[in-house]
């Protein structure tokens, strides 16, 4: 085990990613046989952490201090890794990494291109420390932001915030330290401090790794705007499906309250603040905050009108001040590195960095933190490694799914809150979802609003009746009965919800749609004059057939046809019998050489 | 305060929305889900209107939007128009065979197009009936389900064990959509029959057994006082016949 200095440890990550691909039973497997050999299994050397960001490549093994990552582990790697890389200091080569770029093993994963240009900030501790031990999280300066914001004036803190220019990460990107500003004034008591951690849009889990991989970072965050404006409540409301998220909360909250972290005159400020875990219900729309609100308070989770901020009047007509997991995070750093460090990362208008889920066709996915200011195409190409296979690279969809698709021409736009916005999408909580040619832009409309139409509160007309409608038509253009007078009927509902919507997620629910007929115009038109869909996805306006001349007559189209649809001789171009096809499309996503085509 | 409200000055105390300085002082703005009783909602949209402050402008509701000091408000401008002309057609859309919805398709010169008429409906989802109900103290409707799927309903549409009858419900609904049907002295509404109370006076029909009940009940009395023996016309009439007895 040589010298105490250097005693190894191991990381196994256990996010929700990783233990569905089986992180639990690696880490069990280490507890089970390095406890044997190395005494090791009681002490904190063996670490079921929180993500690490590529789950496309999980479950992972992390070995300190050699930093040596192994990637896709199961539990019968254990003891060959045991005993050749954490006995012996060798390196089992087809466990580590294999870095899709230069095709080459290897053995640090800090340094793959996926990683080199990151930044992380918010995530600082997510995948390095033990959710579950207080212990791990003050041995990485935790808690040292509360104690310092104690000892500083309630205005000066609201000042290093303001002057941090952090912007609320769960889409609004309304100014934090302006809000806090606000809430201090108020003289009303009591005071709440919520946190927003009901993460619904579809294929995102920023918030999700933080809850789950660096809960005490949350309640720091919290307390130290409680302590600024004077509250003594704090909520975190936490999305139904995120068990592992209140599991990792509960037991922080519970070693916080043990350690004078929470509870009645905390470190002996005087400050009294204590948190209580609110679950959800399943409701998209409790995202937004004043349904959030609505939603502590028992009732049914619908929005109000935002003419007086929370800020003002919130949670049961008090003051309060809600945020989301990601700002909550950036919020101890603030104080630990100082507002004018924390503000030289980003753009003029957005300061800091961006965790964002990269989901979708890309060949690395997962979690990214990005500084501010980065491009999408750095975001997708060089970390993201771009589109898997030959297919090409089409539009990307930021901001959940009210928000818009970034065509291939507006690539090197660099995301911030208002270059999205400019671009007719949105930063919302930071999901990304690339999309290659394969996909159709008038379906993925549909798609989007297909979901928001089961996912509005149905409060308000216009996003109630105005998604219908917008749904209806889409629909429509996707089976083919579409008419030109449909895009100007799209367009002017579409600007109607927008300005006339209760909530941000009505205001924003035609996104998906004017976006695409912005940037997709053409396809639309396809749709509806040619009755054709060029992506071969919408069944009505699809027909297949196979380009004799690019066909090597391989015969994997024609064994993954569930029809039998396709016939030919080895080593002959195949054909399609479009009497049999169903356009289910494996054909076109299992052929290697772009032969499949759509007429 | 003093507002501006499409150019004329109006005096406005902290703490009134928009609607209700313009209502007070009898200018227009069409609403679908305000009643005075029961406040704004700011669901419908369709009391939109166009505030300016400190040069900035923002579309707002007026419902329920509070008034403050020095902003000019426009209660109609092309962009609202537009936003009042497509929620009527939406809703016109939803409930094409309500009257009240032709009427207001007609009145914002709604156009033609091919969005789908769904013949069956005719609930406009205003609401009023569910704060009427929650007004009366009974709560025994509310909307149910969310997104396009949402409606009133009776919790899972069952008979509701608080409902009194009292179809104040149906008494507000602008499009008639609440049925209640009446058959000798019983009145069938929310999957419940109850029976109903003859007029000591004419004999006709006021008000339901359950309804009376529940007023015995919160006003702590034993007995059926007068207003709860007579319907609403006899009583006065009763009420005057008794003050004459008094004066003579």
């Amino acid at each position: 085990m040589g010298k105490k200095s250097k005693k190894k440890q191991v990381l196994v990550c256990c996010g929700t990613g990783c233990i569905a691909n089986g992180g639990l039973d690696v880490y069990q497997a280490f507890k089970n046989n390095l406890g044997e050999l190395f005494e090791l299994a009681s002490s904190d050397d063996i670490k079921a952490t929180g993500c690490h960001g590529l789950c496309s490549s999980g479950p992972f093994v992390r070995i300190l201090p050699d930093d040596i990552t192994y990637c896709q582990v199961k539990a019968s790697d254990v003891e060959e890794i045991i005993e050749k890389s954490i006995k012996n200091n060798e390196l089992i080569k087809r466990l580590l990494y294999r870095d899709p770029q230069s095709k080459k093993r290897v053995q640090n994963l800090e340094k793959v291109a996926f990683n080199s240009m990151q930044l992380k900030k918010a995530l600082r501790n997510v995948g390095l420390i033990n959710p579950e031990s207080l212990q791990d999280y003050l041995d990485r300066q935790g808690y040292q932001a509360l104690r310092k914001a104690l000892k500083m004036k309630p205005e000066a803190v609201v000042k290093e915030i303001i002057d941090a220019g952090l912007r609320g990460r769960g889409g609004g990107g309304f100014p934090t330290g302006l809000k806090w500003k606000a809430c201090q004034a108020t003289t009303s008591t009591p005071k709440y401090i919520v946190c927003n951690g009901d993460e619904g849009d579809p294929g995102a889990f920023m918030d999700e790794s933080i809850m789950e991989g660096d809960p005490h970072t949350i309640l720091e965050g919290m307390l130290i705007c409680a302590y600024t404006v004077g509250a003594s409540k704090g909520f975190i409301y936490v999305r139904d499906e995120y068990a592992g998220s209140v599991t990792a909360l509960t037991k922080a909250i519970s070693d916080a309250r043990k350690n004078d972290f929470l509870g009645e005159d905390i470190l002996g400020s005087g400050l009294n603040f204590d948190i209580e875990i609110v679950r959800g219900g399943g409701a998209f729309v409790c995202g937004e905050e004043t349904a959030l609100l609505a939603s502590i308070e028992g009732n049914v989770g619908e929005p109000w009108d935002k003419y007086v901020f929370p800020t003002e009047k919130g949670l049961w007509g008090q003051p309060t001040v809600i945020n989301n997991v990601e700002t909550w995070s950036n919020v101890p750093l603030i104080l630990l590195e100082g507002a004018k460090k924390f503000a030289s990362t980003g753009t003029a208008g957005s300061k800091g960095t961006k965790v964002f889920s990269l989901v979708g066709k890309v060949v690395n996915t997962g979690l990214v933190e990005v500084p501010m200011g980065t491009s999408l195409r750095d975001i997708i190409f060089t970390i993201g490694g771009g589109v898997p296979g030959k297919r090409k690279f089409k539009a990307v969809q930021t901001g959940g799914p009210s928000g818009g698709c970034i065509p291939e021409s507006l690539l090197d736009l660099k995301v911030d809150f208002d270059s999205l916005n400019e671009a007719g999408s949105m930063m919302g909580s930071g999901g990304m979802i690339v999309m290659d040619d394969r996909t159709c832009m008038v379906e993925v409309a549909r798609y989007y609003l297909q979901f928001l139409a089961g996912e509005s509160c149905g409060k308000c007309v216009p996003c109630r009746e105005g998604i219908r409608s917008m749904l209806e038509i889409l629909e429509r253009i996707c089976n083919g009965q579409g008419c030109l007078e449909d895009l100007d009927l799209l367009e002017d509902i579409g600007e109607s919800v927008r300005t006339a919507a209760l909530c941000a997620l009505g205001r924003t629910a035609p996104n998906p749609v004017l976006s695409t007929i912005k940037y997709f115009r053409d396809e639309y038109l396809e749709h509806i004059v040619d009755h054709r869909c060029p992506a071969g996805v919408c069944k009505e306006l699809s027909e297949f057939y196979i380009d004799a001349e690019l066909c090597n007559g391989c015969g994997l189209c024609s064994r993954n046809c569930p029809v039998d649809a396709i016939q030919g001789e080895k080593k002959q171009p195949h054909v399609i019998d479009n009497s049999k096809c169903i356009k289910c499309g494996e054909c076109i996503n299992e052929c290697q050489f772009l032969a499949v085509k759509v007429r | 305060m003093k507002i501006l409200i499409d150019g004329i000055e109006i005096e406005a105390q902290f703490g009134e929305t928009i609607l209700e300085v313009a209502r007070r002082t009898g200018i227009h703005i069409p609403t679908l889900c305000y009643h005075e009783a029961f406040g704004g909602q700011g669901s419908c949209r369709f009391c939109m209107v166009e505030v300016t402050k400190n040069g900035s402008s923002r579309i707002v509701a007026s419902c329920t939007y509070p008034v403050n000091d020095g902003i000019e408000v426009k209660t109609s401008t092309p962009q609202i128009d537009k936003i009042r002309r497509n929620i009527a057609m939406l809703l016109y859309k939803r409930a094409p065979n309500s009257l009240f919805m032709q009427t207001l398709y007609k009145e914002h010169l709604c156009t033609e197009n091919n969005l789908v008429e769904d013949p069956h409906e005719k609930c406009i989802l205003c609401r009023l009936c569910v704060n009427a109900c929650a007004t009366m103290g009974a709560s025994a409707i509310s909307t149910v389900m969310r997104g396009t799927d949402k409606r009133v309903a009776t919790p899972y549409d069952d008979a509701s064990a608080v409902c009194i009858g009292c179809a104040a419900c149906a008494e507000v609904c602008p499009t008639g959509c609440i049925e209640v049907q009446e058959d000798n002295n019983i009145r069938r509404i929310w999957n419940q029959d109850f029976t109903l109370v003859a007029c000591e006076e004419c004999g006709k029909n006021f008000a339901t057994r359950e309804q009376l009940a529940y007023i015995m009940d919160k006003s702590k009395q034993d007995a059926p006082a007068t207003e709860l023996r007579f319907c609403e016309n006899c009583r006065r009439k009763v009420l005057a016949r008794k003050l004459e007895t008094f004066n003579g």
